[in-house]
């Protein structure tokens, strides 16, 4: 009958900081921040090729987390890589020694150098994943005491609206926060949702009575539901609601309009954001192009001085043309005489 | 006689089985499906099976955790700057060795901590709280050690401060020791199971090729996709609560059970009982 065989790792070697040793690619452990995606292939091409040359001549950075065999890197991650690399290609050393990298081994970081790094990796990082850069920059702004975005940026190496972006996710309560570290893809809100929404709340509570009645967390609630029923089709759809808003600054009429569609949106789960506002946003901005299309016609019919063409054909060519512009204009024209109002006569 | 005896063995060693406690009965008629010149292989299979008790479970993650335990106190990271964490959702296995171990090895007031993985908020605000210590993963049973590292990976985005990472877990696949290795992660286990104590793994010479070929045979006639287990695994240990997906199908048996019977079906095997 089988026997259970136990397994457990060899204890570690406690290694005094400020020593430079040569460590085997297995010695060593990558950053916890998978960093595989950070890397520009061409550039570890490069790299690699160097260091398959003349091995690896700048020292890498490590430390050992306490009670850990293997060293965490703090810098050098590209050189590990391109040892990892080279090692699966069978390459050795010089001599056919082991490949091994020279490393100085420091203290382990405090939590902040810790996150400082953690934000600098991500500065080079393709796929971006806010909600988790929000949370460590809230770690940065309460052990710091920092709220000033140009001092975190200096900090961080995030950009300013970057930090504009995580501030915003957490002003959100952790509850919806929560939503975005779903490990389900499928169910995941993602962040940006709440960058997004953020406006149109501000915007629905500050000018719906009913919403504001209802409060701050169940209207950020009936906003998720939505988007999860696929009411929000994309996040980017928020941005409609506001630019409805904005277009109708001038008309009260509309405005009114506006601010009663966004309280159907609110209480009705069924409005889709595009059913609900498109109305306002492409009607208006196709009306709004139409006009300065006609002001720019004119304006170049003008600049062209025309009425001196003397040429027979030219001007033959030319009238065509204009009485071609003016039939479509009049026929233009004459459909949109009228209003919404039901009881006025159609002209 | 001959199978009697055997099926006597399996009821009194596999007895408290959780998803269906094996019997004299149930261990006979398993036998008996097989064709009568594949019984001795099937019960040679059988005999192979590495079978962790929930005794043996919670010796096994007690012991490991002890001596983990301990060098992390030597390391300098007394029991209040550890981090125990379950990997999968609650109701999966993850969870029920966590359980068993915070219980068992009284964990809770030794001052550690407790996070799902799957929770990084408060993973992140516990990290944060501690600052400097270690993170214990729990698990009952690592096959290739996909899922172990994808769930793992996601928790990683959200860590803070420095933290060294174990595993403790009944049993491990020499399949995923490379991958938890690669992420500096240190297994802690009663048991690495081997490629070549699974008799119907491709590199295990324990039954003939023959008699290999002819029970692979017998497997994909069970489930067609999956005969082997989960990317052909075939791995031979069964804890206590649930056999993994990684067994050979002719210990699991068909779904709903029919109409081969299993010996070790998976909850998920087992036809869902009508309520009234």
């Amino acid at each position: 009958m089988p026997t259970l065989k136990p397994s457990q790792p060899a204890l570690p070697q406690i290694v005094p900081a400020g020593e430079l040793r040569h460590l085997t690619p297995e010695e060593i452990k990558p950053s916890s921040n998978n960093p595989r995606h950070l890397f520009d292939a061409e550039q570890l091409l490069e790299l690699k090729k160097n260091i398959a040359e003349h091995g690896v001549l700048v020292p890498i950075t490590v430390y050992q987390a306490k009670g850990q065999a293997k060293f965490s890197i703090l810098d050098g991650e590209r050189r590990y890589r391109c040892v990892i690399e080279l090692k699966g290609e069978g390459r050795g050393g010089k001599g056919g020694s082991e490949l091994k990298l020279p490393a100085n081994v420091v203290e382990p970081p405090t939590k902040i150098a810790g996150l400082l790094y953690m934000f600098s990796i991500h500065n080079f990082r393709e796929a971006w994943e806010l909600m988790p850069t929000a949370l460590s920059l809230k770690i940065v702004m309460e052990e710091l005491g920092e709220r000033d975005n140009k001092a975190l940026s200096k900090l961080t190496g995030l950009s300013d609206a970057q930090i504009e972006r995580c501030k915003k996710l957490l002003a959100f309560p952790e509850r919806f926060q929560e939503l975005s570290l779903d490990p389900e893809p499928t169910t995941r809100i993602p962040s940006n949702f709440w960058i997004e929404a953020l406006p149109v709340l501000d915007l629905a509570l500050e000018t719906v009575p009913t919403v504001k009645k209802l409060g701050r967390d169940p209207a950020t609630d009936k906003l998720v539901e939505k988007y999860r029923d696929r009411k929000i089709k994309s996040v980017i759809h928020f941005r409609r609601i506001m630019e409805s808003y904005d277009l109708s600054e001038d008309e009260p009429a509309m405005r009114a309009k506006v601010v009663r569609r966004l309280e159907e949106f609110f209480l009705n789960p069924k409005l889709e954001t595009r059913d609900g506002f498109d109305e306002f946003v492409v009607e208006r901005k196709r009306v709004q192009n139409a006009l300065t299309a006609c002001q720019g016609f004119l304006a170049q019919l003008r600049r062209f001085k025309l009425k001196y063409t003397t040429d027979d054909e030219e001007r033959k060519n030319l009238r065509r043309a204009l009485r071609e512009v003016r039939d479509y204009c009049k026929s233009l024209e004459q459909a949109l005489v009228g209003s919404d109002d039901p009881e006025a006569p159609h002209g | 006689m001959w199978r009697m005896i055997n099926s006597v063995r399996a009821a009194l060693r596999f007895h408290d089985y959780k998803p269906k406690p094996l019997s004299f009965g149930s261990a006979s008629r398993w036998i008996k499906q097989f064709e009568r010149k594949d019984r001795k292989l099937a019960v040679r299979l059988l005999n192979k099976v590495i079978y962790i008790s929930e005794a043996r479970t919670r010796d096994i993650l007690v012991q490991q955790n002890a001596a983990l335990m301990k060098r992390l106190a030597a390391a300098g990271l007394p029991s209040k700057k550890l981090i125990y964490v379950q990997v999968h959702d609650a109701g999966s296995s993850s969870p029920v060795m966590l359980n068993l171990l915070r219980d068992a090895a009284g964990l809770e007031r030794l001052g550690c901590k407790f996070v799902d993985a799957r929770d990084s908020l408060r993973l992140n605000k516990t990290m944060n709280e501690v600052g400097v210590g270690a993170l214990i993963y729990v698990d009952d049973f690592i096959g290739t050690g996909n899922q172990f590292c994808k769930e793992r990976d996601f928790a990683a985005k959200s860590f803070v401060g420095t933290f060294s990472e174990f595993l403790l877990a009944p049993s491990i696949c020499e399949e995923a020791f490379y991958q938890i290795s690669e992420r500096g992660i240190e297994a802690f286990t009663g048991h690495v199971h081997s490629k070549a104590e699974r008799p119907l793994h491709a590199n295990s010479g324990v039954f003939e090729k023959e008699e290999k070929e002819r029970l692979e045979l017998v497997c994909k006639g069970v489930n067609s996709k999956f005969g082997l287990g989960y990317q052909k695994l075939a791995t031979m240990v069964v804890l206590y609560r649930n056999a993994p997906n990684t067994v050979p199908a002719v210990l699991r048996g068909s779904l709903n059970q029919t109409p081969f019977i299993g010996i070790f079906p998976r909850w998920k095997d087992l036809p869902v009982r009508k309520i009234e």
